[in-house]
């Protein structure tokens, strides 16, 4: 299917939608009219909820604020100020404002850098407490608890109030839809799956996830103006945390991360509360709750998928699956390659860094550079440091002191995703991709910071610099395109990684043993793609290895650290030929070491032997 | 001066009292039982049938945690178990549970509120302060059961099995700990104490269907400032419990009741580890 194909039936479909929302009051009596109305509002209100915790992955109590965010802020100025169509506009404008500036707060609160997801929800929950209890405290102004009413509002029917509630909910779960589905939509995904790869991808996710959640409080700020509009009353239960909750429930129910799941969810559970509660006003509530209850546990996906893996299935038993369509891939025009321009000197430079977790020293005094076309590798026992200190490049806020310059440039105190930008890669320990997305997807959400996403299209072709493309082609990632990364087997995973870190066109790469639970060939090849990289591209790669002989056979240099200090730095015959290299790896003699660094006497010579002796190999 | 004191530190006690079953399971387990409501909401009327049959108010706590015990087992085997490894998910199932134990106390009992009879009436004179007779008895109850639960977890198997789950529960696995049974008695012990607070409470407040949310929103937040220690707990309730007493007196009574929550929010943001040690 073509790009263009897909969007416009995703048009079409939302002219199907808005046509069934212009002929509803013409099928449906006065009550249900009325009562849909309310619904296909709080229904925009689930779609924002649905974006925020289905995609997101932020579970969110409080969207309920910014509804009566917007139903407060045409109550107040109607009742306070009268109604007409400036005021209209102001209190459309204090509605939208007031929300974005909660937002704001709250995001600020809830996304920082390192805040956990529990901590998110637990803002989000405190946020409609703090909201009813102002309410409640606002005295006339705000009506306490019974609220506002009596107010004059715009002079709609019934039908025309049903039909500005359809079309804004069309609208927006059609933007809404489109968004999801883009390039730009995918990193929401992304985010939920693995924020951590995101950030050392060079994205800001604190930042996107705060603009995301921006749009989502004037999307609900728009649909409680809508509802103060049309109902004519609002009350503090609209900021609520009990509305908060139902809004996650007809999320939950309807399908979370479908969009129109919980739209249906809210429709059909709003609909049918107004209706039986006035006979069953507690059962239905009971089963409610019930239900709920029975889909987090058994169907998290929630209802909507369960309905449409039905017929799909009966329907995939008929004709086979079409393949989906692939992304294809191109090397990158080495005039649109965006690194980092290198500034002065070399292209890594650390100097007296230390890394301490209270009293526990765990690198210290460590001084060295390395420059662009070096191949530094790191070696030392388990504990020695050495990923601490990958750690303390890529991310500013790690070390405890020292300094260190990437490309000429200070780090400072930077998050990950600025030393990113400043020309750092690293590649973790376990393959670190995003698990339910594609091979293509993954290096699409690589690039993103180098190709800003479109927000309403998908690319069909990926342009990828060399160092990536090599990677790909020599591993033979290009034929699994298609497949999601969760699929994929150790060595792949760990090339896909590695191509993804390369796509970031990065200054210098941060290896942490690319090649553990590798095969034979699979480590040869990962070797020879280290060589490639900097001999010929000119990057400069910091590599921890336990594999000696593989570190013998690539590297320019050898750095070995142990208990945190750089015991030894040179060239591989140094190292290979270092007394002091077997003995920390034979575990044994640790007097014995700083002896020899601060003074070799006889005492030491003879802990070396001994340490030889002793050694397994 | 005194009397301010006196509702500081038995604020505090009851906050403890409230939100000791709720630190267990959230230590132990690594989710928020947002069941605890529903659960002391459970003890509440347990108290209610008690007083009303005419029998010892102070029958009423242990028969209020019986309750709780009861349908703190059925949850965990049914709904809790399942969601182990998602406890976001589990956040959501037990407020559905609040939602159900909720609806099911309206349809037997009605919206209305009720009052139970409390165990203690009068005044006590304190330093030349008479204060309420119960309030200072759920200080020594309060006591009691931090004493109690301490107790039981330094010198019991089951607290070291316990404490051993809490601090790694792949290892303890591997030792051969039947941490499934640890988890299935620690949610049971948490929702007794969350039926038994419900009892605790209602000489305090009235008894309705939704007597148990303001309590599960303060009770929450301590926890999550506390950690998974008894001892930080104590701290936190005495600090946010007295901050609460301190702003509602001076300032009024709605931002007392928003204190806990801004408090533990803010607390959290700048040090996500709150009142624990590490």
């Amino acid at each position: 299917m073509t790009e263009a194909r897909r969007l416009s039936l995703i048009l079409l479909v939302a002219l199907a939608a808005l046509v069934a929302v212009a002929v509803g009051p013409f099928l449906l009596d006065t009550y249900s009219v009325n009562v849909l109305t309310r619904s296909l509002l709080y229904a925009a209100v689930a779609l924002t909820v649905d974006l925020l915790w289905g995609f997101l992955g932020i579970l969110t109590f409080g969207q309920s604020v910014f509804f009566a965010c917007g139903a407060y802020a045409a109550g107040l100025v109607f009742t306070h100020m009268d109604f007409s169509g400036s005021n209209a506009l102001v209190a459309l404008g204090l509605g939208v404002g007031g929300a974005l500036l909660t937002a704001a707060i709250v995001g600020w609160l809830a996304f920082w850098h390192g805040a956990s997801a529990l901590y998110a929800s637990v803002i989000t929950l405190v946020l409609p407490i703090v909201a009813t209890q102002l309410l409640y405290s606002g005295g006339t102004f705000t009506g306490s608890s019974s609220g506002l009413s009596g107010f004059t509002s715009f002079d709609l029917s019934v039908e025309a109030w049903f039909w500005l509630a359809g079309s804004f909910l069309v609208v927006v779960t059609t933007l809404a839809f489109v968004f999801v589905k883009s390039d730009a939509g995918r990193l929401l995904v992304a985010i939920r799956e693995n924020e951590q790869r995101c950030k050392y991808l060079g994205l800001d996710t604190s930042r996107l996830k705060i603009v995301v959640y921006l749009v989502c409080a004037v999307v609900a700020a728009l649909a409680g103006y809508l509802y103060a509009g049309y109902a004519m009353v609002v009350a503090p239960e609209l900021a609520s945390f009990v509305f908060g909750t139902e809004l996650v429930i007809w999320t939950a129910l309807g399908g979370r991360g479908t969009l129109l799941g919980p739209v249906f969810g809210a429709l059909i559970v709003d609909y049918e509360s107004a209706q039986l509660s006035g006979s069953y006003p507690f059962v239905w509530q009971l089963i409610i709750g019930v239900v709920f209850v029975l889909v987090i546990v058994a169907f998290p996906r929630g209802l909507l998928p369960v309905v449409f893996d039905i017929p799909r299935r009966l329907l995939g038993w008929l004709r086979p699956r079409a393949a989906r369509a692939a992304v294809t891939l191109s090397t990158l025009d080495l005039a649109e390659t965006q690194g980092v321009e290198p500034g002065n000197g070399p292209a890594l430079a650390v100097s007296g860094v230390a890394k301490r977790f209270g009293s526990l020293t765990v690198l210290d005094a460590i001084d060295f550079e390395a420059r662009a076309g070096e191949l530094v590798s790191l070696v030392g026992p388990n504990g020695a440091g050495k990923t601490t200190l990958m750690r303390c490049i890529a991310d500013g806020a790690e070390r405890s002191a020292g300094a260190i310059v990437v490309n000429g440039y200070d780090i400072g105190r930077k998050p990950p995703e600025a030393c990113v930008a400043l020309g750092v890669g690293r590649k973790f320990q376990m393959a670190n991709v995003f698990e339910t997305l594609t091979v293509a997807e993954c290096l699409q959400i690589a690039r993103a910071r180098h190709a800003r996403p479109s927000l309403w299209r998908r690319a069909r072709d990926l342009p990828l610099p060399k160092a990536a493309m090599h990677v790909i082609a020599t591993t033979g990632l290009d034929r699994q395109l298609a497949t999601p990364a969760h699929l994929l087997s150790h060595g792949m995973k760990q090339a896909l990684e590695l191509s993804m870190v390369l796509a970031l066109e990065p200054r210098v790469l941060l290896l942490d043993e690319p090649t553990a639970g590798l095969t034979k060939t699979e480590r040869m090849q990962i070797g020879s793609i280290l060589i490639d990289l900097t001999r010929k591209q000119g990057l400069c790669v910091l590599l921890v290895e336990h594999d000696l002989d593989f570190v013998r056979e690539i590297s320019s240099r050898v750095i070995v650290l142990h208990q945190g200090r750089i015991v030894l730095d040179g060239s591989v015959e140094d190292v290979v030929a270092s007394e002091l290299v077997k003995q920390v790896y034979a575990g044994s003699g640790h007097a014995g070491i700083a002896h020899e660094t601060a003074s070799p006497d006889r005492g030491s010579a003879e802990a070396v032997s001994s340490a030889k002796r002793e050694m397994p190999v | 001066m005194i009397a301010q004191t006196l509702d500081i530190v038995t604020t505090a006690a009851i906050l403890y009292a409230v939100a000791t079953g709720l630190l267990l399971v959230f230590g132990v387990m690594k989710i928020i039982n947002f069941a605890h409501g529903g659960l002391m909401t459970l003890g509440g009327y347990a108290a209610l049938i008690t007083t009303q049959a005419g029998l010892n108010p102070w029958l009423a706590i242990p028969i209020a945690a019986l309750f709780g015990a009861v349908a703190g087992m059925a949850i965990e085997r049914l709904v809790v178990r399942p969601l182990y490894t998602r406890p976001l998910d589990a956040i959501l199932a037990t407020w559905g549970l609040s939602i159900i134990i909720g609806q099911l106390i309206t349809i037997l009992f009605g919206r209305g509120v009720h009052f139970a009879q409390s165990p203690l009436s009068g005044t006590l004179d304190v330093l030349g302060e008479s204060y309420s007779a119960y309030r200072l008895a759920l200080v020594g109850i309060a006591a009691a059961l931090g004493i109690g639960l301490t107790a039981l977890l330094q010198g019991t198997r089951l607290g070291l099995e316990t404490r051993a789950v809490i601090m790694n529960e792949d290892l303890a696995r591997g030792l051969g700990i039947n941490s499934g049974l640890v988890r299935f008695a620690t949610f049971t012990l948490g929702s007794a104490l969350a039926g038994a607070a419900g009892a605790l409470i209602t000489p305090l407040s009235s008894v309705d269907p939704a007597m148990g949310v303001p309590w599960l929103v303060s009770a929450f937040m301590l926890v999550l400032v506390s950690g998974a220690s008894l001892l930080s707990l104590l701290a936190a309730c005495i600090v946010l419990g007295g901050a609460q007493v301190l702003v509602a007196t001076h300032f009024s009574p709605v931002l007392g009741g928003l204190t806990i929550a801004v408090l533990a929010a803010i607390i959290l943001r700048v040090r996500p580890q709150g009142f624990a040690r590490d």
